[in-house]
């Protein structure tokens, strides 16, 4: 496995250059990522949910995942608060309705499927991979292990395989991707016996999303969430009570995470203390960096036109070049800084 | 590039522990906010008097009221050991008529309070603080007020005026609590058969010549109960438990059957537009109006407010069919038909409606649906059928003769019309097919309802009640099954509309879950299902 050089760059270039990088790195970053025209999603529905685990037992057929400690059909598991793990991509958790003791309210977790994932964008070397079908995937073969996509999902969903020895990976929900390219549907919503589980494209989910809550006001609490939770998710949710009272953060806001992480970088001087938040934002700026260099291209190519002046084109490509190699310049001297940092930090735990 | 990975592995793990720990120290602030202990009670009053003088200097006064009366019965005092009377009644305020100015009310809290405390504690007996300020200024408050409303409903307006009733005449002294307010000589007056509800003229606030409700229901219910408990009369509590705690307010008293409140109000009612123009052989309508009994609706509420909710005129005065002024512009088809407002016709139906016993079939209707126009003439009926022209001059005369047409009782088609076992197997992979004991489910949701008038007479048709579970699809004695609309899941031509499997669990189970069946309890599969054997 190696990383590529262009990412490794990018990567030490948010600890560099970030300062000079700062500005036009925010104003490009205010135009929100409305997700794939098309693509597809599940609208979990709790009031239909009869915490059945139905769901949790069709994820883990299609994933082909270790059997449970306890069967599908043990419902006692409900009545603890459990989290996703490397060996169920899922889980339905019970909890008590306020409203009404003999209903309690149950609550299906996995992966939302950010717009903008803020664990891809925590990803350095680019694991993360939202494609347009709405899935946000993972590539093992390019991941070193760092973990930052568990401290930077909101939502608190990667889970690592920390029993696997020597190629432990990053497990978490992909909507059942290579499913959904065939036609099927994923497995839980397959599974799922209510239909609590929808599944369609976005926008359409949230059309029936919103006509249950207007047919329905007493049922349901009138958001959508997931709509624009951290920029938007796939993933959406109706739920018959306060979103709090199920665990469910609200604390979130709309903005997407690398947008977030991107107002940081534009803010804050570079010690390297900062390091976690920086890289965050490297999934962000590598996107950024070639809409930057995509602009660049259009405005030369639309001067060189207008003036139609070979000589004024050759001055244009001298002055980018030479802005290019400062640039490298700048960022392989950053580089070195930043190894030399880290082989001093080694060197100190090792005394 | 070879030596990146572990390099980068080394980071990252420092980062994350790093990372970790800081996220750690939240928790110490949720322990210290549960340390704080909280007590609950209906008697907490927040002194904040200094307000009218502007912004409060320290945060307001928490005062418990029943704790002070208390007290002060315990040392042979009574209300006038805080409260100073006016007409021969007390006043509310604290040791004072009237808030003069700001030092002034500061003063007389300090020094009567504090001086209290003080007199007490110097006799041995606990009492309030005394000096340092945020014992009576908390900063935070740490006591929940279950402060209730109390409503003032047919039985204890039934039981004040039998209490009140002059024993020689044996009439009620209506003049005692309803009054009127003369502009002119700025007086109160009493005016007979226009009583109404209090809340009719004293609203929230106080305003120039009207005290709130709140003040206008502690200055006259509790002087009243007071005077009467002086004399040893049995009277009503004095102690602000008493009307808003909600255990105390279980313990009142209530009649069953109250007697009719008479104040000249029609038995039945004809609820329908005006029209225009002379009209010699008969009353003539634009449209079908509504007959109304009056006087069971009196029954089937706890108050009058509940419809008459500004005055007690009918309905049309402010209502007129246009829209008005007085009504807000709400016209009177608006005011009978919106399904958000209680006092509506089709509000209030609507709400009966969530009953468990309708709700079993009326849940899945959604809110904003309109009633097929069938039903409009269930209320809207010809007045002129069996009304001879000649006679019925009278509305309400024809309202009473219309509504005594009326078939009540709850109808459905012969037994031996409805299959008594539906057998589902179209999703038998796993589980064997499920036999729903048809017949029996329908005589239970008919038994639910035989006692309702109400929904007697709006399913008095045989097909209505099967229109629970064969909904959308037109009332017959043979409906289609349920296959013949739903069926795969999640088809983007008709999105909601659910599949077949889908479609039964959420009706069965929907249905269960509001009448609150035994089975099935928990929502395993097997409660329901058998595993088919392999
Ligand atoms: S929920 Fe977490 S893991 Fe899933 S896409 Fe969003 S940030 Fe990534
Ligand atoms: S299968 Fe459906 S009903 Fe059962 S627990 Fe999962 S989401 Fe809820």
């Amino acid at each position: 496995m190696s990383i590529s050089r262009r990412k490794f760059i990018g990567w030490m270039s948010a600890a560099g250059l970030g300062a000079t990088f700062g500005k036009s790195a925010h104003a490009a970053a205010n135009k929100q990522f409305k997700g794939y025209p098309d693509s597809v999603g599940v609208l979990f529905d709790n009031v239909l949910c009869i915490g059945c685990r139905n769901c949790e037992a069709g994820c883990n057929k299609v994933n082909e995942l270790p059997p449970p400690s306890q069967p599908f059909d043990d419902l006692s598991v409900l009545a603890k608060k459990r989290r996703t793990s490397s060996k169920a991509y899922t889980v339905v958790n019970r909890y008590e309705n306020t409203h009404s003791k003999k209903s309690p309210i149950f609550r299906k977790i996995q992966c939302n499927h950010c717009l903008e994932p803020a664990c891809a964008s925590a990803c350095f070397v680019r694991a993360f991979t939202k494609t347009k079908e709405g899935a946000v995937v993972y590539d093992a073969s390019v991941c070193v292990g760092c973990r930052y996509c568990m401290i930077a999902c909101p939502f608190e969903i990667p889970a690592y395989e920390y029993d696997e020895p020597l190629t432990p990976r990053i497990r978490k929900c992909t909507m059942c991707h290579p499913r959904v390219i065939e036609g099927k549907l994923p497995g839980c919503v397959e599974a799922c016996p209510t239909e609590s589980l929808t599944f369609g494209k976005r926008k359409d989910l949230i059309n029936i999303a919103r006509e249950r809550i207007k047919k329905f006001p007493d049922r349901y609490v009138d958001h959508i969430y997931g709509e624009h939770e951290m920029g938007g998710t796939n993933w959406l949710y109706l739920s018959g009570a306060p979103y709090k009272e199920i665990g469910m953060r609200e604390d979130l806001g709309t903005v997407p995470a690398p947008e977030l992480t991107a107002g940081v970088l534009g803010a804050v001087p570079i010690v390297v203390g900062l390091w976690p938040v920086l890289l965050t934002g490297v999934y962000a700026m590598t996107k950024r960096k070639e809409q930057i260099a995509q602009k660049e291209k259009e405005q030369a190519v639309f001067h060189a036109l207008q003036k139609a002046d070979a000589a004024a084109q050759l001055k244009l490509s001298e002055a980018l070049t030479k802005a290019q190699k400062e640039k490298e310049v700048a960022i392989q001297k950053e580089v070195k800084k930043a190894l030399a940092e880290v082989q001093k930090v080694q060197k100190e735990e090792g005394s | 590039m070879k030596t990146a990975r572990p390099l980068l592995r080394q980071v990252g793990i420092l980062v994350a522990v790093a990372l970790f720990s800081i996220t750690g120290l939240g928790a110490q602030g949720v322990q210290k906010l549960l340390e704080g202990s909280e007590e609950i009670r209906a008697d907490i009053i927040p002194i904040d008097s200094m307000r009218v003088f502007g912004r409060l200097e320290r945060p307001e006064v928490v005062f418990l009221h029943d704790k002070h009366t208390d007290a002060i019965e315990k040392q042979n005092k009574d209300c006038q050991a805080c409260h100073q009377m006016e007409n021969n009644r007390l006043v509310p305020k604290f040791k004072r008529l009237k808030d003069t100015d700001k030092q002034a009310v500061m003063d007389i809290y300090h020094t009567n309070c504090i001086g209290c405390h003080k007199e007490t504690s110097a006799t041995g007996k606990k009492a309030g603080p005394i000096e340092t300020c945020g014992e009576c200024h908390p900063k935070k408050n740490l006591l929940i007020s279950s402060r209730q409303p109390i409503s003032f409903d047919h039985s204890l307006h039934y039981r004040h005026a039998e209490a009140n009733k002059d024993q020689r005449t044996n009439k009620g002294d209506c003049a005692l609590c309803h009054h009127e307010y003369n502009e002119k000589t700025k007086k109160l007056f009493y005016a007979k058969e226009k009583e109404g509800s209090c809340r009719y003229c004293h609203k929230k606030t106080t305003e120039e010549n009207r005290s709130s409700m709140k003040l206008a229901s502690h200055d006259a219910c509790i002087d009243c109960h007071r005077k009467k408990v002086a004399v040893k009369i049995e009277s009503g509590p004095v102690k602000c438990m008493g009307c808003h705690d909600h255990e105390m307010q279980k313990k009142i008293e209530k009649i069953e059957v109250v007697p009719r409140m008479e104040r000249k109000q029609p038995d039945f009612v004809l609820i329908r537009v005006k029209t225009p123009g002379p009209n010699k052989e008969g009353p003539s309508f634009r449209m079908n109006p509504a007959p109304f009994n009056h006087k069971a609706h009196e029954t089937y509420n706890n108050t009058c407010i509940v419809c008459h909710h500004e005055s007690l005129q009918s309905c049309v005065q402010c209502h007129t069919s246009e829209g008005a002024k007085e009504g807000k512009f709400i016209k009177l088809e608006s005011a009978m038909h919106l399904k958000a407002k209680e006092q509506s016709c089709l509000g209030c139906h609507e709400t009966n409606q969530r009953k468990p016993e309708c709700a079993a079939c009326h849940a899945f209707l959604a809110k904003d649906r309109r009633p097929e126009s069938t039903t409009c003439q269930l209320c809207h009926m010809n007045p002129l059928s069996g009304v001879s022209k000649n006679i019925a001059q009278d509305e309400r005369q024809i309202a009473e003769m219309l509504l005594n047409s009326r078939k009540t009782k709850v109808l459905t088609y012969n037994a031996e019309d409805i299959p008594e076992k539906v057998v589902i197997k179209a999703l038998s992979e796993k589980y064997e097919a499920v036999e729903l004991p048809h017949r029996k489910i329908i005589h239970t949701l008919l038994n639910n309802i035989k006692d309702s008038k109400l929904a007697g007479y709006y399913h008095s048709d045989q097909g209505t009640i099967c229109q629970g579970c064969h909904h959308n699809s037109p009332v017959a004695k043979k409906p289609p099954n349920c296959g013949s609309c739903h069926g795969k899941p999640f088809d983007e031509s008709n999105a909601f509309r659910p599949g077949l499997m889908g479609a039964f669990h959420q009706q069965c189970m929907g249905c269960h879950q509001v009448l609150k069946l035994v089975k099935p309890t928990s929502t395993g599969c097997t409660d329901c299902h058998k595993l088919k054997r392999v």
